[in-house]
């Protein structure tokens, strides 16, 4: 959820009207908004729309909430044709090959503005931009260019020019090195033998995306007036939405807005800014049934254009509308319904609890956990709850077994939970080894799910539940686990047979596979003091693991 | 103090009925085969032990043959001297306490607890009980204050109290548990809740993505072949769609679970009961930096509901509902919300009388474009809690990595949660 900071003056002189602190607290929510603190005149809000960037500004917001109170209807914004060109070079098409363009002219730049314009640029391609990834957007002082414009490319070691901030001309190579914002978004150009540039018709360079404006061009102060916008990335679709947003905000300042003619590779042309209304539907009967309301045509026409629709067109209970070109997320009748619905505000409905007779039930496997816990703790011992993910050291190595494959994350955040754990033996040693300090004995146990791979499964992973239980004191032995394991099963009355097994975890000849009716559903014994050892453990610890699912569905069959 | 020795049990079974080697002898006129008396003698193998011991017998091929008749027994005679009271040699007392016919005489009940009349006493032993002696003694006062060695009680982890207590709740009011995977296809965790392949939200900053194992299969074709169509464009939902080539290839890929929703798709794809309610508490996995509100894991409780008559004031309703049963809620409040597979969404934050605002649910209308491609025609309300938040606060942890605490100290000390 995108933070913004707007100024509680600038965003009521917006609206066109002065509200208190609290009556903005109502007002923001027909923005999806909520005021998470106010500092003086300096507000934070949380934008609770990720798929709707034209909310991340002080004029967005400003625009939702005087359409709720003075029924403005749908906003207009003209565009003339401006002198600017944009040529796109064919060999961008593997670095990155696209942008779209507008001009803005007779901004009257304050601070207000300027903050604005920098947090929604800035919120638009982190968020919706994937962090400059799909959509890096430029801003440029206009009278600072010379038309046409080159987007093109440049050799690491080729054209040099002054990064924002810098004084010193620089190779985009010593960009990549040197400047922080180089080595912030380097990664982005990444395997590129020549990297994306856009330079004017005079040679001077007005940035490198996604990394980089040029310190003469791409300064944009209090005292600029017509400014020059690119949106640069791959996905059409991204990059006329983050312009539009920006656009419209811009417009809502005053500004001009003007078109830019951009001639693509293979003789195709594009203009933009676009910023003609859209056509969608409105059905009364459609909006009453999914919201419960009972609205009448006039007053859902009074809900639509608060929330800046306008009707073109009313055909019974069928409504034709326009909706602004900044909004690219109206895919059904159902986005309708929404906008109607907080027009007519969430907190003026009266909640109904839905009158369903359904029988509630819990899973069996949560039953019997559940039941298998209540007998742990009668045999004293304390739950812990492990994370699902592990590493392989401490799957495998720390614990003598050979590697094998486990489920495992590509793209982990930390080496430590990079796989999901296949038995919960580890987990509770590694609990263990955190607590050599407490009081002895320490007895614990764990149930809880692990991952097998299974070829056989849609997803070639198969979940099991299991029970592990561990105990530890100085003269902790073999018996003392396999008479819990004794009450265990007795107290489920199931007979269980013990057979000797090898396993590299566990001292040889203290080792056993637990056995039901021929059935093979756990293993118990004395963990090998070199796994004590590798982690550091100063007591002996024995423990035994079952398959709770194996001896549920055992249970199921006898009963 | 000289010890004074009694009969046990089979000392006085031996001076009433005669020692087993001599009514072996007895019985052993001729030479017989050793099988024939072992049914005839009682305690036959003792009685062949100390027969052949004094060299009153020889066994010879499985026969046993008699030599000699004792005159009389010494043993016997000690017994009986034993039972009247006398004193016997140290030699023979040695034998007897070797055979386990003797044993030293105990102080009866009677006597020790005699011994104790008239003083202030400790220990209340069950014999001062059974003889009624307590009431010549005087019970000394204890010092009430002390405690003896700490227990540590067997008890459940308090996480785990949480879940399911909330369990609990939500089976009363009328929910059925949904299966899950730990591990599912993009398909489920987000194709077949309608987003887009390209969407921002799909990004692999926001989830993991599987190493081993990298591609699953994907489900029946029908579905699959909708759920493309709708992305597409709309299919039949009504739905503009989001306009673009839908890979199947990356539907199959798989990936940790990274919300609760994908158990609500395929629990609608396997087909639902109308009218319908469901949950899941579930774990699920993003690539978070750890801190004080991120945890390597978290648990999602969400949930559907699915009737004909359903609207979005049933949906208020119900997180109404939710906020007072589970959250303890004295005051509600609505937000306009957003999730990219509902619409219209909504925000529920409850005042708890003691931790004041919490922003504790979240809810939506499932879009058509997700319920009509898994066969569902009626509207179905999908609902999150967020509990983490709430067990944070009932178990009084500040830190969301205690939830999942290493520390047994830190166990030991949770009170039970009820």
């Amino acid at each position: 959820m995108p933070t913004i900071e707007v100024n509680q003056k600038d965003l009521c002189s917006l609206i066109g009207r002065t509200l208190s602190l609290s009556q903005l607290k109502e007002a923001v929510l027909f923005a999806k908004a909520e005021i998470e603190s106010a500092d003086g005149d300096i507000l934070k809000l949380d934008s609770k729309d990720t798929n709707r960037p034209d909310l991340w500004s002080a004029e967005g917001i400003a625009r939702e909430i005087s359409g709720r109170m003075k029924r403005t209807g749908i906003p207009e914004y003209k565009t003339r044709k401006s002198d600017v060109k944009v040529i796109v070079d064919p060999k961008l098409r593997n670095i990155r090959p696209l942008t779209v363009c507008a001009v803005v002219k007779n901004l009257n730049i304050t601070s207000q503005v300027l903050s604005q314009m920098i947090q929604l640029q800035e919120k638009v391609s982190l968020t919706f931009g994937r962090n400059r990834k799909e959509v890096a957007i430029g801003v440029y002082d206009l009278h600072k260019i010379t038309p046409p414009i080159r987007f093109t490319t440049t050799t690491p070691d080729g054209i040099k020019f002054i990064p924002l901030e810098f004084t010193k001309e620089m190779t985009p190579r010593q960009i990549l090195e040197q400047h922080p914002k180089g080595r912030e978004f380097s990664h982005l150009l990444d395997g590129m033998h020549e990297y994306p540039i856009f330079i004017d018709n005079a040679d001077e360079v007005l940035s490198m995306p996604p990394i980089i404006n040029s310190d003469y061009t791409g300064k944009v102060t209090e005292d600029t007036t017509d400014l020059f916008i690119e949106c640069s990335g791959f996905n059409p679709k991204f990059l006329i939405h983050a312009l539009n947003v920006i656009v419209a905000a811009l417009a809502d300042r005053g500004g001009q807005l003007e078109t830019v003619d951009i001639q693509l590779p293979g003789g195709r042309k594009l203009i933009t800014p676009d910023l003609r209304p859209k056509k969608t539907k409105a059905n009364l009967d459609f909006i009453n049934r999914i919201s419960g309301l009972s609205l009448t045509i006039s007053q859902l026409k009074k809900l639509l254009e608060q929330a800046r629709y306008s009707v073109v067109k009313t055909r019974g209970k069928e409504i034709e509308l326009l909706y602004p070109a900044y909004r690219q997320d109206i895919m059904h009748m159902a986005d309708v319904a929404e906008d109607v619905i907080i027009s007519y505000g969430y907190n003026k409905i009266k909640p109904e609890q839905p009158k369903l007779a359904t029988i509630g039930r819990q899973n069996e496997i949560e039953t019997f956990s559940e039941v298998c816990a209540q007998l742990m703790i009668g045999l004293g011992c304390q739950e812990v709850i492990s994370y699902i993910l592990t590493s392989k050291n401490s799957l495998f190595g720390s614990m003598l077994l050979p590697e094998s494959d486990v489920a495992e994350i590509e793209n982990y955040v930390s080496k430590n939970w990079n796989v999901f754990r296949n038995w919960l033996i580890p987990g509770l040693l590694n609990f263990l080894s955190k607590n050599k300090n407490q009081e002895y004995p320490q007895k614990i146990f764990e149930i809880g799910d692990v991952v097998i791979l299974d070829r056989k499964q849609e997803t070639r992973t198969r979940d099991v539940r299991k029970l592990a239980c561990a105990l530890t004191h100085t003269q902790t032995g073999y018996e003392d686990i396999s008479s819990m394991l004794d009450a265990f099963f007795s107290n489920l009355g199931i007979s269980c047979m013990l057979a000797r097994k090898n396993h590299p975890s566990f001292i040889p000849g203290r080792c056993a596979k637990i056995l039901v009716k021929g059935t093979e559903l756990g293993i118990i014994g004395e963990i090998h003091p070199q796994v004590l050892n590798n982690r550091n453990l100063e007591r002996p610890v024995v423990c035994f693991e079952l398959d709770l699912e194996k001896i549920f569905s055992y249970i199921h069959r006898n009963k | 103090m000289a010890k004074t020795y009694v009969l046990t049990e089979e000392g006085r079974k031996y001076l009433e009925k005669g020692l087993p080697e001599t009514n072996l002898v007895n019985a052993l006129e001729r030479p017989i085969p050793i099988n024939e008396l072992r049914s005839k003698v009682e305690n036959f193998s003792i009685a062949l032990l100390w027969a052949k011991k004094n060299g009153w017998v020889r066994l010879e091929k499985g026969i046993l043959f008699p030599v000699k008749k004792p005159e009389k027994s010494e043993v016997l005679e000690s017994l009986e001297k034993i039972s009247s009271g006398h004193m016997i040699s140290e030699e023979m007392l040695s034998v007897l306490k070797k055979r386990r016919l003797i044993q030293p005489k105990k102080e009866t009940l009677e006597k020790k607890a005699e011994k104790l009349a008239g003083r202030e006493i400790t220990n209340l032993t069950p014999e001062l009980i059974k003889t009624g002696l307590w009431k010549k003694t005087k019970l000394k006062a204890y010092n009430i204050h002390a405690v003896g060695e700490k227990i540590h009680p067997g008890k459940r982890h308090p996480y785990s109290q949480f879940l399911c207590q909330v369990r609990r709740k939500l089976v009363e009011m009328g929910f059925k548990e949904m299966p899950g995977h730990l591990i599912e296809s993009e398909f489920w965790n987000f194709d077949a809740l309608y987003q887009a392949q390209d969407h921002p939200s799909r990004d692999w900053t926001q989830t993991y993505s599987l190493k081993i194992p990298n591609s699953g299969s994907l489900p029946a074709r029908k579905i699959v072949s909708q759920v493309k169509a709708t992305h597409e464009s709309g299919w039949k939902t009504g739905s503009t769609g989001w306009g673009y080539k839908w890979d199947p290839r990356k539907a199959a890929k798989l990936m940790p679970r990274a919300h609760t929703t994908a158990c609500s798709a395929r629990q609608l794809a396997s087909g639902v009961e109308i009218p319908g309610k469901y949950f899941a508490i579930s774990r699920c996995f993003r690539p978070d930096v750890i801190d004080a509100t991120h945890g390597v894991e978290f648990n999602q409780t969400e949930g559907i509901v699915i009737d004909p008559s359903l609207t979005f004031k049933n949906l208020l309703g119900l997180l109404e509902q939710f906020a007072v049963e589970i959250a303890g809620a004295e005051d509600i409040r609505f937000y306009p919300d957003y999730y990219p597979f509902t619409e219209p969404s909504c925000q529920l934050s409850a005042k708890h009388p003691k931790l004041g605002w919490m922003e504790f649910a979240g809810a939506g209308i499932f879009r058509p474009e997700l319920t009509l491609p898994l066969g569902i025609k009626e509207p179905v309300i999908a609902w999150g809690l967020g509990i983490d938040r709430l067990a944070m606060f009932k178990l009084e942890i500040r830190d969301i990595r205690n939830l999942f605490t290493s520390s047994i100290g830190m166990l030991r000390k949770q009170k039970i949660l009820w």
